[in-house]
């Protein structure tokens, strides 16, 4: 390693310390800090470390409302995350391995998906219309809507790496094509699953428009709305807010620092052949 | 055990013809080797065979059944791949066992069958490795494991050797023989190897441009060949072919004479200029340039003393020329 690339990848330890850290510490100071000295809103050394009493100070607002956004965000995301997979696969599948006509259709459609912005109050129409709006499954399928077309194109540019004499001997095998993807293919698409399952349920778990859009309701409610417990017009509680934003937090980071490896892995998967 | 009968198969992909109409019929027991140059159609017949591809006119019988419509599940075929296929989050002994568990066989008689084939093949210590542990004639057993299991009527093999290198690929070939000495069961063996074809096979059919150009035994296509194709396919090196003036001469369009069939002398019909000689050990292969002939390769012992540059005089073996 030469002086020069030696003091590069000095700065960009301390720069990415100072994106990535600084502003996380700050969340946690905050978070234990008293209301008065919160207020200040500066990045300070906490006065008093009041760590237990503002962590049941926000599980315990609004008659515990947190726990219920961790049970419906939690549903949500599970749910979402399992369709995804499961419908992104298969579709995936479907339109790597089955040649027709209607695949550049199908195809254009998956690509409309990605590139058209949804529009909110076209969807609250017809949610209503089918009965789904203000429903936890209705939030479901909305973000199963938004997420499937890169799910699709995940799983489709992956599957394409996978050699077809592994259906072909399966099918020699005796299995039925449910089979063959469900015993054979699915299987083999662990590396993209993993990063589906991160990055979706990262995406989906910290959505705060969607559910602000397409949830409403007190008993609806998901992680990121409980944020509004603390702020309002004329005054804001940044202790308890920051501590809010702490324990939303956490979920996620720990799924990231699980699957960390694997993500990589996967968002290269197909990319480059061999 | 089963006899595999091909009648009028034709295969069109579009507006190209793969398959040209071919009748054929494989006995009970027999081994049968498709052999042809690149693109021949030999892989295409093949998977019309087991079902992977739909003909588009004729019809197939195995073992006294129409199965043109069957599933390849339903045609009592089994099939070994070129790239052996096996599936690559399995162990070998599910890899082994994967069709039985399809076709809902109790466990303890699948770890039964799975460990009786692993003994045949040599396969017991790898029982529990995954494929991308096993070498590449590992992988071929267990791709061989997984077909046997399934007791099938006929055996299908699509290159299963060009994988290989040189040693482990007549290694192969003499297990492969002796498993159908042992199995007695119908194998179809595609190769573009014509080395293959003649020491596997008890009949070789030989395919260009979609048609069949003969069928029979290794020695009789050796012996016998009824087209100046089959005559250029068959044998290594391959045999010497003229058209044009010499062979107006000898009365014929093509004439052909194998380099095994030239004899190298101090006097002949043809004199020639050496070019080239590839020393093989136990026999060498001169290359020469004759006038108004072109080139022609001869099969000599592998002492011979001729060296590039130097003149010999080449004629054919008397009875061994082929005219067409």
């Amino acid at each position: 390693m030469t002086r020069r690339q030696y003091w590069t990848g000095i700065i960009a330890t301390v720069l990415a310390l100072v994106i990535f850290v600084v502003p996380f510490v700050f969340i946690a100071f905050t978070a234990v800090k008293d209301k008065a000295q919160a207020s200040h809103l500066d990045f300070t050394w906490p006065l008093q470390f009041l760590f237990w009493q503002n962590l049941v100070d926000v599980v315990s607002t609004r008659n515990y409302m947190l726990l219920l956004a961790y049970f419906n965000s939690s549903i949500i995301t599970v749910g979402a995350v399992a369709m995804l997979i499961l419908f992104g696969a298969m579709v995936g599948y479907v339109l790597q391995r089955r040649q027709s006509r209607w695949n550049k259709v199908i195809f254009g459609c998956v690509l409309a998906g990605l590139i058209i912005p949804p529009a909110v109050v076209p969807t609250i129409w017809v949610m209503q219309g089918l009965g789904l709006f203000k429903t936890i499954w209705g939030m479901v399928f909305i973000q199963v809507a938004y997420g499937l077309a890169f799910s699709v194109l995940l799983y489709r540019s992956f599957i394409a790496t996978i050699p077809r004499d592994l259906d072909e001997a399966a099918r020699i095998d005796g299995a039925r094509p449910l089979q063959i993807f469900l015993r054979v293919i699915l299987p083999l698409l662990k590396p993209v699953t993993v990063t589906l399952i991160v990055v979706q349920s990262i995406a989906i778990f910290n959505d705060f428009t969607n559910p602000l859009y397409y949830l409403p309701g007190k008993e609806n409610v998901t992680v990121q709305l409980t944020l509004f417990n603390f702020q309002s017009q004329f005054s804001t509680q940044f202790n308890l807010l920051f501590m809010n934003i702490l324990l939303v937090t956490i979920p996620p980071l720990i799924v990231f620092i699980f699957f960390n490896r694997q993500i990589v892995a996967g968002m290269t998967a197909g990319a480059v052949k061999g | 055990m089963a006899e595999v009968v091909l009648k009028g198969i034709r295969k069109s992909f579009g507006a190209v013809d793969v398959i040209k109409g071919i009748d054929l019929t494989i006995r009970d027991g027999e081994f049968c080797v498709f052999v042809g140059p690149s693109g021949c159609g030999k892989s295409t017949l093949l998977r019309i065979i087991a079902g992977l591809e739909t003909a588009t006119g004729g019809t197939l019988h195995i073992d006294g059944r129409e199965v043109s419509k069957a599933e390849p599940s339903e045609r009592g075929i089994t099939m070994v791949f070129q790239s052996y296929a096996l599936y690559p989050h399995l162990t070998v002994r599910q890899n082994i066992g994967f069709g039985l568990s399809l076709a809902k066989v109790p466990k303890d008689e699948i770890a039964r069958i799975v460990t009786a084939t692993a003994a045949t093949l040599q396969l017991e210590k790898l029982l529990d490795r995954k494929p991308k542990e096993l070498s590449g004639g590992q992988r071929q057993r267990v791709a061989i494991g997984r077909s046997i299991v399934r007791n099938p009527k006929v055996f299908l093999f699509d290159e299963p050797l060009s994988n290989l290198d040189a040693s482990l690929r007549s290694q192969m070939r003499i297990e492969i023989t002796e498993l159908h000495a042992k199995l007695a069961t119908t194998m179809i063996y595609v190769t573009h190897d014509q080395v293959e074809a003649m020491t596997m096979a008890d009949k070789i059919v030989v395919l260009n441009g979609g048609t069949i150009e003969q069928v029979g035994s290794p020695m009789e296509l050796y012996n016998a060949p009824a087209t100046p194709f089959v005559a250029g396919f068959i044998g290594s090196p391959k045999m010497n072919l003229y058209e044009g003036k010499l062979a107006q001469e000898m009365g014929c369009q093509t004439y052909g004479i194998r380099p095994e069939h030239v004899l190298l002398g101090a006097e002949g019909r043809w004199q020639g200029r050496v070019k080239h000689v590839e020393h093989l050990g136990a026999d060498a292969i001169v290359h020469l340039d004759v006038e108004g002939l072109g080139s022609l390769v001869a099969r000599t012992t592998g002492d011979t003393g001729l060296r590039p540059g130097g003149d010999v005089w080449a004629s054919p073996q008397p009875g061994k020329e082929f005219r067409y």
